[in-house]
Formats: structure tokens, C-alpha cells, sequence
């Protein structure tokens, strides 16, 4: 792996830390031995072309691999120094901790109100009141509240697109977790609501550690400061925002940023 | 550099080159007319000369308005987007040095009308070789993406700014000789001045060859060839 | 041109088939339902509500078979929808492609198509040959045995229906997976849960052979489970086959009756399932 120049990373204080991380898909390999760190209250992002493992790696980090059989993760994750990889992890807890927005919105079943309601009260017993305050300050915070505060008993599905997938941000953010993962959060969406995503992601690094997986280029020079260039399983350059978009050190990653992919 | 996937971003930037170097001969060619025409007495030269530069203008313009076009429907990145910055960049010196090598066409047309010390031109001489290699050197560079060229034009430039410096003191005494002498020096001081510009344009053009080879700036200051401080620049 | 020119004729002829086969099903379809109309609909009176089955040649009604159609269907389904659901997220959420899961799925769709005369007899087996007697009970036993494949097969359909990234979120939020089935998977496939429990009803109301050998039939109104009941299908059996025009005025609005009811549920079922849709 390339280094990109610019300050030295390691003065940061790191969130999570990925040390010789292989991951499996049954027997076939899908991450060679990745090293990474991913900064405390900093936005990291994760490019590289379809297949590179990015999503993968962003999964290992919630464990959300877990709910499927035949897929495996060796070497260490470290959250706030301690192994999440180990089999005594309590899964449930560390979801808690590090929550995930996903690339397509996934709004439960139910009123826009139970959709953030739900997941605060499985983690706490709050009253009536209580919980209200808290379903708004979470919508507050996703820049969804004026849209939405007249008709908090309607659907969830009945939002659109956009304001889907800033409910499913304010759903994850109501839990008050320490990490975000974005993968691929604003593909389904457009141009406008990608803004506001971008927006709201911007403003969340005051309080979260995030990591997003994202396809748009822009998007990553848009919103990050540090970048992680991935190609066929590997880490093939990681450094500042800044300067991986400017002058990359890498050969392999100067071709994917411009358009030069073969 | 292996080409784009997208086949119409490397004709716009190829063109971008093109045109750079288009400009670069444009400008090149005019410092030495205007030169010729200043140590010849050519007005009618120094005339033609002047009249060169309304092309290089609308190259300049050409330019950024690809550029720009190129930055709204490409996003360009990377080594693409030091690319754009750097064209634009250098379409802007070369269009300053342009309008210099004007500026001493025009002053050639009045010398020639009154020819009074011809050898106080001598060191203008030497001063416009000096900025004429690294104007030409420079060029170079950025065609090759040659660093270590750019890098030796950008040292080279304290050369220039001693050849000035020696210059000035030349044309204070002949003017100190003979008062009649002082119109004519003083457009000779003008146009020492504007070739030390036209040097100092060149290593600004050497400077954006080295960020957009390496995607590094050089250091803020660079060598100085003056022996007088700005304060004797004054009088 | 001419290449386009038989292509349109090609289409042409396929559209009409595609036309003349629709009609060809519709039209039977129609004519059922006009049959059932004309000779069921002079039969629906009061009197065929409120009272008893008659003795040929006496007037009467269909209440004790309509009644004991509901109370053996609503237990039926009561008893076989919970068991049935059950195995369907069992294969849906737990099983997936285990070996047992396999076995229990190829058993499953051997039930669901079995011939119901099949559960007759075999509940005849071991439940009426036992206690000595036809009983409602046996009934309810065999047609809650054809509920139970229905509706394991539909539950699992719809549990597989809920995206996987709903159930991924879940997940995300940190919820257990027994909790991401029942507040999620069971909330985003309540429509097509319902529809499946519909569609059983639909299939056991019409169903008699099981209810030949079991619950067999009841001249007079009961609700005592331990006895022989009375029901529609079976009824229509009877009076169809017999010789009494008043009988058979009656199997013709018993089988109105039925159609209409299923009829019903189908449109209701199809009505939840457009609104899953939806949503």
C-alpha cells in the first residue's frame, strides 16, 4: 500500500483500527490482508471499482457479514483498541456502537414516528415525553423534522426517496451510536437529496467517526478527508482527501480517479 | 499515461496542449521581433509585431473557455485536473508576456524615430537571451513534463534579475552623460524591465510545470540575482 | 419492409391466440357462474338462513350446514395457521437450506398437493376409527391438516419476499434476530401473511371429501364437537345426487353461497395484496 504524503496519520486519534484483516466468501478470498485506520470524528472513504472489496470491508466492521453462513473474517478490527472479531463479541451491542446506512433506503414498515421510536426504546426505557423529545431531536438532525412533523403517524414508505434515506440516518443517529457506515448512501438518490445527505454527513462528524463506501469519486473528494483507494481485495493507497485527488501516489489509483480504468 | 475510457476527454485535453503551444511559439516569436526591431531600428517590424498580439489574446480566452467547459463536464481529478489548472495558469503568462513584448514593440516604433546611444541596447541584448532560453526551455518542459528543466529555468531567473540590475546602472549613466539621452534610456529602463517581467513569467510557467508533474508547489521564495534593495528601485 | 411486414402479421396471429384463449377460460368460468346464479339465486330467502336441512319434499333451509362450515373452518384454520406459520418461518428465517429444511419443504408441497379424499381417509384412520364414531373434531383435524401446507408454503414465500436490506438494517440498529422477524420480516409481509391465511380458507370452505369420512353430515342443528356436524360441501353432495327437486334447488344455493363467499375472500386477499404493493 501507498501512503499518500501530508501530515503523518498516525498523530490522529484512531476509532478503528483494521490489522491484517482477510475475509472469505466461502473458499474464495475477498480481502487481502487490509491494514487500515479509520480516524476518530473524521470522514474516511472507501473507492474503488465494483467487486474491490470496500463494501466487504465496510460489513467486517459491523460484522453484518454474520447473518450469512460461509463468509468468514480473519485478523483483527479493533474498536477503540478492542477486537470486535472476536467470537465472544455480542453482536446486538456492537451494531449499537457502530450503526449502518445502506445503499438503498430501508424504511421499517411502520409510522415515520416508530420508525426512529423503535430503535430508541430497544435500547432504553424513556417515557412517553421523553421519547417524542428524542424522535424529534433525531429528525432535527437529519434536516428531516420540518418535512415531516405534521405527519409523523404516516408511513415511513411513504416519504420519498430522499427523505427515506435521511429517516433511516436519523433512525441510526437516534440510537447515538459512536461510528457511522455509509455504503453507498445516496446511489438510488438524486441530486438534490444527495446534497442533503452530503450535508447531513458533514455535519454529523462533529459527534461520529464515519466511514462511506461510495462509487461517486466527487462524492468521496466531496465529503472526506481521508481516502482509501481499493482495488481486487487489496488496500492500494490510503492518505488525505486533499491529496489523493490532487496527486495520488499511486499509478492504479491516479487511473480510477481520472477515468483511466481499463 | 494510458487514455481516458472516455475517448472525448483526451481530444479536449490534448487540444488544451495544443494550444498551449501554439501560444508558447506565438509569444516566443514576438519577444524576438520585438527585440530585433527595438536593436534594429525596425518600426515596421516593431508595427507588425504589435498587431500579433490580439491572437494571443484570443488564444488565452480559447483556452480558459475550454478549460472551463472541460471542469463542468468532466470533474476532472488528479494528474487530469493539475492538467486543466495548469493550462489555464500558463495561458495567462504567456499572455502577459505578450502584452510585454508589445509593450517594448511599441516603445521600439518611438526609438526608431530617435536613435540616440545604440550601444545602451547591448545589454538588453544580453538580457533578452537570457529571458529567451528560459522562456524556450520552459515550453520545453511543459511539453515533456520535463521537472528537472522547469526546476533549472526557476533557479536560472536570478541570472536575469543581476543581468537587469546591471542594466539599470548602464542606462543611469548614460543619462547621467548626456540629458538628451534620458527619453531614450528611459524607454530602454521600460523595456528592461519588461523582459526581467517576461523572466519572471517564465519561472511562474516553471513553477506550474513542477505542481502539475508532481502535484507539488516549489518553495515561496525563490534565488534572488539583485544586488540593490526595492527601496533603490525608487528613484 | 416486408421482413417488418411478416413480423406484424406474425404478432397479429399470436395476439389473437393470446385472446381466443383468454375468452376460451373466461367463458367457462362465466357460464359457471351464470349456472350457479340462475338456479342458486331463486333459493336465496330467509328461510334458507334460519332453518334446518328438510326431509324431502318438506320445506327448509341450510343453517345447521352453514353453521357447521364456519365452526369446522375457523377451527380449522385456527388450529393450522399457528402451526403452519410457525414452519413457515422456521423454513423462511431458520432453516434455509438445511437438510432438514429441504425434507420438511418436499414434504410440505407432497401435502399441499395431495388429494384431500387422502386426509379423509387417513384421519378416518386415526381419528374416527379410534373413537368409534364420525365427530366434528375429525373434521376440523382433517381440514386443519390442509390448512397447514397452505399456509407454511405462503408464509415462507412472503418472509423470503422481505428485502434482505430491511432485514439488514434490522440487524444494523443492533436488534436480535427473533425480534427483527417478528417487528420487521412478519410487519413488511402482513399483507401477503393474510392473503395466505385467506386463500386457506378459501381452499378448506369448499373442500368434501375429508369432510365425508370425518364429520360426515347432520340433519339437525349442533355445535357439539364430539358428534357428527353438518356442512355446506357435504351437503351439496348429498342434495345434488338426489332425486328431490327442493334438495336440489338447495345444493344450488349452497354452492352459490360458497362460491360467493370465496369469491369474497379472493378479492379481499387480492385487495391486500395490491396494497402491499404499494407500500
Amino acid at each position: 500500500m501507498t501512503s499518500s504524503n501530508g501530515t503523518e496519520p498516525g498523530s490522529l486519534p484512531t476509532k478503528i483500527t483494521v490489522k491484517d484483516l482477510r475475509f472469505f466468501y466461502g473458499d474464495s478470498l475477498a480481502l487481502k490482508t487490509i491494514n487500515l485506520s479509520i480516524y476518530a470524528n473524521k470522514v474516511t472513504a472507501l473507492i474503488g471499482p465494483s467487486g474491490c472489496g470496500k463494501s466487504t470491508l465496510l460489513r467486517v466492521m459491523n460484522r453484518m457479514y454474520d447473518l450469512y453462513p460461509r463468509q468468514r473474517a480473519e485478523g483483527e478490527v479493533l474498536l477503540d483498541g478492542e477486537n470486535i472479531l472476536t467470537p465472544g463479541q455480542d453482536l446486538n451491542l456492537l451494531r449499537a456502537r457502530v450503526g449502518m446506512v445502506f445503499q438503498k433506503p430501508t424504511p421499517f414498515p411502520m409510522s415515520i414516528y416508530d420508525n426512529i421510536a423503535f430503535g430508541i426504546k430497544l435500547y432504553h426505557k424513556v417515557s412517553k415525553s421523553e421519547l417524542d423529545g428524542r424522535v424529534e431531536t433525531a429528525l432535527r438532525g437529519a434536516a428531516l423534522w420540518g418535512e415531516v412533523k405534521e405527519k409523523l403517524q404516516d408511513s415511513g414508505l411513504s416519504l420519498s426517496g430522499g427523505q427515506q434515506q435521511r429517516l433511516c440516518i436519523a433512525r441510526t443517529v437516534a440510537i447515538q451510536p459512536e461510528v457511522i457506515l455509509f455504503d453507498e448512501p445516496c446511489s438510488a438518490l438524486d441530486p438534490i437529496s444527495t446534497a442533503k445527505v452530503e450535508e447531513l454527513i458533514d455535519e454529523l462528524t462533529e459527534k461520529y467517526t464515519i466511514a462511506i463506501v461510495t462509487h461517486s469519486m466527487q462524492q468521496a473528494a466531496r465529503v472526506s478527508s481521508y481516502t482509501a483507494f481499493m482495488y481486487l481485495g487489496e488496500l492500494i493507497e490510503f492518505g488525505k482527501t486533499q491529496t489523493m485527488f490532487t496527486a495520488p501516489e499511486n499509478r492504479q489509483t491516479q487511473d480510477y480517479i481520472t477515468g483511466r480504468f481499463g | 499515461m494510458s487514455d481516458h475510457i472516455v475517448r472525448a476527454y483526451d481530444k479536449e485535453l490534448d487540444l488544451l496542449g495544443r494550444k498551449i503551444a501554439e501560444m508558447g511559439g506565438i509569444a516566443e516569436k514576438m519577444l524576438a521581433d520585438a527585440m530585433d526591431a527595438l536593436i534594429d531600428f525596425d518600426a515596421d517590424l516593431a508595427r507588425k509585431t504589435v498587431l500579433v498580439d490580439a491572437r494571443l489574446d484570443l488564444l488565452q480566452r480559447e483556452i480558459e473557455e475550454n478549460a472551463i467547459m472541460t471542469i463542468a463536464r468532466r470533474q476532472p481529478m488528479a494528474v487530469d485536473l493539475r492538467d486543466i489548472v495548469a493550462a489555464i495558469r500558463i495561458s495567462a503568462d504567456l499572455e502577459r508576456v505578450g502584452d510585454l513584448a508589445k509593450n517594448i514593440a511599441k516603445r521600439a516604433i518611438i526609438i526608431a524615430a530617435e536613435a540616440r546611444v545604440p550601444r545602451a541596447i547591448i545589454g538588453l541584448k544580453s538580457m533578452h537571451e537570457s529571458a529567451a532560453l528560459s522562456l524556450k526551455d520552459v515550453l520545453d518542459a511543459y511539453a515533456h513534463r520535463d521537472v528537472e528543466r522547469a526546476r533549472s529555468v526557476w533557479t536560472r531567473d536570478a541570472e536575469l534579475d543581476a543581468l537587469e540590475d546591471s542594466v539599470f546602472r548602464d542606462l543611469l549613466t548614460f543619462m547621467m552623460e548626456d540629458p538628451r539621452n534620458i527619453s531614450f534610456c528611459t524607454h530602454l529602463l521600460f523595456c528592461s524591465k519588461n523582459i526581467e517581467r517576461i523572466g519572471d513569467h517564465a519561472t511562474n510557467i516553471a513553477e506550474t510545470v513542477v505542481y502539475l508533474v508532481t502535484g507539488e508547489a516549489l518553495p515561496m521564495d525563490r534565488p534572488k540575482g539583485r544586488s540593490f534593495s526595492s527601496e533603490s528601485l525608487s528613484i | 419492409m416486408s421482413l417488418y411486414d411478416a413480423r406484424r402479421r406474425k404478432n397479429a396471429f399470436y395476439v389473437t391466440l393470446c385472446y381466443a384463449a383468454s375468452a376460451f377460460g373466461l367463458a367457462w368460468l362465466i357460464w359457471i357462474l351464470g349456472a350457479l346464479i340462475m338456479k342458486g339465486a331463486p333459493g336465496l330467502v330467509p328461510a334458507t338462513f334460519t332453518e334446518m336441512t328438510p326431509a324431502p319434499g318438506n320445506t327448509g333451509g341450510l343453517l345447521n350446514a352453514i353453521v357447521g362450515s364456519l365452526i369446522m373452518t375457523i377451527v380449522a384454520v385456527l388450529v393450522g395457521t399457528p402451526i403452519g406459520m410457525l414452519a413457515g418461518t422456521y423454513l423462511a428465517e431458520y432453516g434455509n437450506r438445511s437438510k432438514l429444511a429441504f425434507v420438511i419443504r418436499f414434504i410440505n408441497d407432497i401435502l399441499l398437493s395431495a388429494p384431500s379424499i387422502v386426509i379423509g381417509l387417513f384421519v378416518y384412520q386415526i381419528v374416527v376409527a379410534p373413537m368409534g364414531h364420525f365427530s366434528a373434531i375429525a373434521g376440523m383435524v382433517a381440514l386443519a391438516i390442509i390448512v397447514i401446507p397452505v399456509v407454511v408454503r405462503t408464509t415462507e414465500d412472503m418472509l423470503r419476499l422481505v428485502p434482505s436490506q430491511l432485514r439488514e438494517a434490522s440487524a444494523a440498529l443492533g436488534l436480535p434476530k427473533s425480534m427483527v422477524i417478528q417487528k420487521i420480516a412478519y410487519k413488511a409481509a402482513r399483507a401477503g401473511l393474510t392473503t395466505g391465511v385467506l386463500l386457506a380458507i378459501a381452499r378448506v370452505s369448499g373442500e368434501t371429501a375429508p369432510l365425508l369420512f370425518t364429520a360426515l353430515n347432520n340433519q339437525f342443528y349442533a355445535t357439539d364437537l364430539n358428534a357428527p356436524m353438518s356442512s355446506l360441501p357435504v351437503v351439496i353432495f348429498q342434495f345434488a345426487l338426489s332425486p328431490y327437486a327442493d334438495w336440489q334447488q338447495l345444493a344450488w344455493t349452497g354452492a352459490l353461497i360458497i362460491t360467493m363467499t370465496v369469491l369474497a375472500l379472493s378479492i379481499i386477499a387480492r385487495v391486500l395484496g395490491s396494497q402491499r404493493k404499494k407500500s
